[in-house]
């Protein structure tokens, strides 16, 4: 598989979406959402950051070998995160005796 | 001397075209382990925002979103400069590649500078962790929990660009002296991906830091 090669003009789209995105993500922040803030933010990030990866590391380009590398960081990093939330988030779900 | 791709391929690669993957894929697994480092961090943000929400809204709400935005409006424009960077790469423009190198860390020190001025302010304000740290809400000890997150989490991205513009600083040196051609450019592309990579951890503290404290 040889090197990905993408233009200047898919590099000039991709960073105009990246700043439009960091525009709406900060005007949407200046709304009381709730939980939905955080929760459209790191959803606005996510993509943010899949649009670098994906386009300007053209991850999306690359070889299987490559993907499956990225997919694995990423897919650890879940198992990390859901797991310490899954902890934190359902203490005092159960009662436990004597306390 | 004539053919740069032979003098680059090293003994235990069969073609040039394999070096160049097992460079990129040794990067991409670098990376990883960052996405795990910075994610590690990420998480324990995560569990005591949960824990201490009242604190860490205040905590954000101290964060000037103006230097911010402008702040991330450079490092996205700095990662267009390196797509371009390998686009002439590519081509063999080592004049535009070059420049657009001198682009990148300049916007990097730009960035740097940006955001040191804003720990003096933090600094000024006693909201560095520590001895100073000021703070009259009833919150303080939690506000004072998310400056050290702040400053560890910022700190340690921070670190990433000097090791970057010192990453750029080498290319370019390397660019001329003439290393790099259409056929050999492999460490343009990889210290991109380094660079592309600090750009997306810095997305992610942008969503965390800055933007929490904007609706009150």
């Amino acid at each position: 598989m040889t090197a990905p090669r993408l233009s200047r003009r898919t590099y000039v789209f991709a960073y105009l979406a990246l700043l439009a995105l960091t525009l709406i993500t900060t005007l949407i922040a200046y709304l009381n959402l709730g939980v939905w803030s955080t929760v459209i933010a790191i959803g606005i990030a996510t993509v943010m950051a899949s649009i670098v990866a994906g386009i300007m590391m053209h991850a999306l380009y690359e070889s299987l070998l490559i993907r499956i590398i990225v997919s694995g960081g990423i897919i650890w990093f879940f198992f990390m995160i859901t797991l310490t939330l899954g902890d934190y988030i359902s203490r005092g779900w159960l009662p436990v005796p004597g306390k | 001397m004539s053919d740069p791709v032979a003098l680059e391929l090293r003994e235990q690669f069969a073609t040039p075209e394999q070096q160049r993957e097992t460079a990129s894929a040794g990067m991409w697994i670098f990376l990883m382990t960052e996405v795990l480092m910075f994610g590690a961090l990420f998480s324990a943000y995560t569990v005591y925002r949960i824990l201490h929400p009242q604190g860490f809204a205040l905590g954000s709400s101290e964060m000037d979103i103006l230097l911010g935005s402008i702040n991330t409006a450079i490092l996205l424009t700095t990662s267009l400069m390196m797509a371009f960077a390998e686009s002439n790469a590519q081509e063999g423009n080592e004049r535009w590649l070059a420049i657009c190198l001198i682009a990148v860390m300049l916007l990097g020190a730009v960035f740097l500078y940006v955001k040191f001025s804003e720990y003096i302010e933090h600094y000024h304000e006693h909201k560095a962790p520590g001895f100073w740290f000021e703070d009259s809400s009833p919150y303080a000890n939690n506000v004072q929990l998310f400056f050290v997150f702040y400053f560890i989490m910022t700190g340690l991205h921070a670190v990433h660009m000097i090791i970057g513009i010192g990453i750029m600083a080498f290319l370019l040196f390397r660019t001329w002296v003439g290393s790099f051609s259409a056929q050999y450019h492999t460490p343009i592309v990889i210290g991109g991906l380094y660079w592309h990579f600090v750009d997306i951890v810095w997305i992610f503290l942008y969503a965390i830091f800055y933007l929490p404290g904007l609706h009150r």
